[in-house]
């Protein structure tokens, strides 16, 4: 089972992001369980997404204890915050960020890795919507390779800008396959 | 129309309103609250679409929800409508009538803890709470449940003329998204004709409706009720298998989950039965005795059903999300009084888990397992997770 934890503030899409790779999944033919929870859907509160992906059906309706990725939107959810609790060394933390990755290292013993999402998304036209690079920066550092798949959804499930998306999510991917995050 | 499937990626909350489309509903008196809007949302989408038709009534409160919902019932029409929480609890006055009048309206209901203090956490206190109001109540493991759960509704209510509530929780199941398999437009019309009333208020008819009634014809309508409420456990049976021989998928209002000479059996309803079901699986391979019994329909309790799955077992286990101060969890509460006096039944472990929308994790459930194991049973409701 492939699990995943997304984290962002409300309104800056990380609960959309969950549904995106969940949706690239399940096309697929994998087995998905994606869920959201949030106190109260506010923009600027932390809202996490829970993904799990497994060639059986899933079954387990808790949180995900050791996630394979942890996907953070915004580096201040890092400071003080729950995020980081179920990581171990084997997690790979994505972190939204134009710092390199060693600013975190006090952070703990996890496979960080950060993207300049932001800026890719502004290149894009899609203002501080860094939902789409970061799915497909995860995605890329996960190995993921049907890219035809990754366009074709995010093309379809884009509620706006589906081109200007699609760039910035093909971008992260490849960033992230050239190790160059 | 095809009898193809479709199956798709969707929430529980949006597996509900497929459903609905499906069963072609006449009118839906709507209110939104928190976690359950997205159902009435997806109506009105559909509905705003040309997907279907019907009357869509957005009314000022959940209790003038329920008001038209029981009116437009007695018309003779089918009528649904979804609700969450305090909604739940606004409505009480009229889920009594609603159940009075025999109206046999489905609603959705997405259990959340109810305030105060205010939250939006997966907690079934609010549905449990209306037990005694004359509602069916069935509760779902997942969205593929509420999806067809939802479709038995109408048959069962329809047919024993009681209202059903279809109960699944907040964020585990009402907002998690995985495959859903669409039941077809010609198989729900082969599986659920029009609604056609014996009695009905119509203006051409002129029959009355909730008069004044003396003391006896008050009991006995009461009595009717009770009577219509035991069918549920037929018909519910039958609905179910029927839906089955259409899909292929059945429920049954009970389900013993491997618990073939089991000697240890975890009780649960809603979400948890998911992660049970793993943990089930794990202490099986490990060589436990164990088996999960999952109450799907809680109103009619089946008490004879319940009786029979647990006699001979020696130890059982609840796990309840839902707390009644004062008597603990309602499902062992339940349990309890339904083995009561029976030779040979188990001793019963009552824990309550996950009030609150608290996280239990499969390790916790194995902690549970093993005190409950190594202990004698508390009579009262004991705090875990």
């Amino acid at each position: 089972m492939l699990q995943f934890i997304i984290q962002g503030r409300g309104g800056q899409g990380a609960q959309l992001a969950g549904k995106l790779l969940a949706d690239v999944f399940f096309q697929e033919g994998r087995y998905v369980l994606v869920y959201a929870s949030y106190g109260g859907a506010r923009r600027g509160n932390p809202v996490s997404s829970s993904l799990r992906v497994d060639d059986k059906p899933i079954r387990l309706r808790c949180d995900i204890e050791h996630p394979d990725a942890i996907v953070c939107f915004d580096p201040s959810l890092l400071e003080g915050g729950k995020l980081l609790n179920a990581a171990t060394g084997q997690t790979l933390v994505l972190i939204n960020s134009s710092l390199p990755a060693k600013e975190f290292a006090h952070l703990g013993d996890f496979k960080v890795v950060t993207i300049d999402a932001r800026t890719i998304a502004q290149k894009h036209q899609l203002g501080r919507i860094v939902n789409t690079t970061l799915v497909g920066a995860s995605l890329g550092l996960l190995g993921y390779s049907n890219v035809e798949l990754l366009e074709k959804v995010v093309g379809e499930t884009s509620p706006l800008k589906p081109e200007g998306n699609v760039a910035a999510c093909m971008e992260g991917y490849r960033i992230a396959r050239k190790g160059s995050c | 129309m095809s009898t193809e499937h479709t199956r798709l990626l969707l929430s529980g909350n949006h597996a509900v309103s497929y459903a609905v489309k499906l069963a072609r509903p006449n009118v839906m008196p709507v209110y939104p609250i928190t976690p359950q809007t997205p159902i009435l949302e997806k109506i009105t989408e559909f509905h705003a679409g040309g997907e279907m038709t019907g009357e869509i009534m957005t009314m000022e409160s959940e209790h003038s929800v329920m008001a038209a919902a029981i009116t437009a019932s007695l018309t003779g029409v089918r009528v649904f409508t979804a609700t969450a929480s305090q909604g739940l609890l606004l409505m009480h006055e009229m889920l009594h009538y609603a159940a009075g009048a025999r109206a046999p309206i489905v609603m959705a209901n997405v259990n959340r803890t109810l305030g105060s203090p205010w939250g939006f956490w997966p907690d079934q206190t609010d549905s449990l709470a209306q037990r005694d109001v004359g509602w069916i109540q069935y509760y779902c493991e997942n969205g593929q449940e509420s999806h067809d759960t939802t479709l038995q509704a109408f048959r069962v209510a329809e047919q024993v003329l009681l209202p059903v509530m279809v109960v699944h929780e907040a964020f585990y199941v009402s907002h998690a998204m995985e495959a859903v398999d669409i039941v077809s437009q010609q198989q729900v019309d082969a599986y659920l004709p029009p609604f056609n009333p014996p009695h009905r208020l119509d203006p051409q008819i002129g029959e009355s409706w909730g008069n004044t009634v003396s003391q006896t014809m008050f009991q006995n309508h009461r009595r009717d009720m009770g009577e219509a409420m035991e069918r549920v456990l037929e018909v519910g049976k039958q609905a179910d298998r029927e839906l089955q021989e259409l899909v292929g998928r059945g429920y049954g209002i009970l389900e013993q989950y491997r618990c073939e000479g089991a000697e240890f059996i975890i009780a649960t309803m809603g979400s948890m039965t998911g992660t049970v079901r793993d943990v089930v699986d794990e202490l099986r391979a490990a060589g436990v005795s164990i088996g999960l019994l999952k109450i799907r329909l809680f109103r009619p309790f089946p008490v004879a059903d319940l009786r029979e799955a647990l006699v001979g077992v020696p130890k059982v286990m609840v796990l309840d999300r839902n707390f009644a101060p004062g008597t603990g969890g309602v499902l062992f509460q339940e349990l309890k009084a339904a083995l009561y006096g029976l030779a040979g039944a188990p001793e019963i472990h009552g824990y309550l888990a996950g009030v609150g929308g608290t996280n239990i994790s499969p390790s916790a459930i194995k902690e549970m397992v093993q005190c409950a194991m190594g202990e004698n049973p508390s009579v009262n409701s004991v705090w875990k997770g």
